[in-house]
């Protein structure tokens, strides 16, 4: 089912060291397997998730979410 | 695989698997001419059996399935399996009530003790295998 929000984190990963999904995963308190439903599109996080996926690459929310729904 | 979602996937088999068995037996046996739908030791040696069996394979397949699972995919439950929890468990229980209600239906037609509590036990089975079902499905698919 597709959500209608894109995401960034694989590319983010990659440009901050190669971080895995499972480094990810442990610093922003959540399992791998989640992180992995996140940039595959089939979890959408809660806003808090989202803040902490921002936070650890330094960037703003718009950097790592993007609204593709109708507008 | 996480190990949430495998112990979703063991439910599942072992649920099909035990009381599969036991109701093919039980309801199999209403259309022979020795039926054990009324009881007696031989529908209680299947319950016991099918009980015993079930806690066994349980057990077993969910020690195996936690020596095989990583430890990224043994770590406490986050946001996404905690909603995948609550989803599947209350489509279950919602199932659980509908069957409750249409138990009035065996009991309109003349059945009583021991067949009610069978299509209770079977209302029950069914609810689980709900719940497994949905939780591998938001496992897989996506929440």
């Amino acid at each position: 089912m597709a959500l209608p929000i894109a995401n960034q984190i694989r590319r983010l990963r990659f440009e901050a060291g190669e971080m895995t999904q499972s480094e990810l995963a442990e610093r922003i308190g959540m399992t791998r397997q989640t992180v992995a439903a996140i940039e595959a599109g089939k979890y959408s996080p809660s806003l808090e998730a989202a803040f902490r996926i921002a936070h650890v690459f330094g960037v703003g929310l718009d950097a790592v979410f993007q609204w593709t729904g109708e507008a | 695989m996480s190990f949430r979602e495998k112990s979703a996937w063991i439910t599942l088999v072992t649920v099909l698997v035990c009381f599969g068995a036991y109701f093919t037996e039980l309801f199999g046996g209403l259309a022979g001419a020795n039926h054990h739908f009324g009881g007696g030791w031989h529908s209680l040696h299947l319950l016991l059996l099918s009980v015993l069996a079930l806690v066994v394979l349980q057990i077993t397949l969910t020690c195996i399935a936690a020596l095989t699972t990583p430890k990224d995919g043994r770590g406490p439950a986050d946001e996404r399996e905690r909603l995948i929890q609550l989803r599947s468990h209350s489509l279950g229980y919602h199932v659980l009530m509908v069957l409750a209600v249409g138990l009035f239906a065996p009991a309109f037609f003349g059945h009583r003790g021991l067949e009610m509590a069978n299509f209770a036990l079977l209302a029950v089975v069914i609810a689980t295998l709900t719940v497994a079902v949905a939780q591998i499905f938001m496992y897989r698919r996506g929440v």
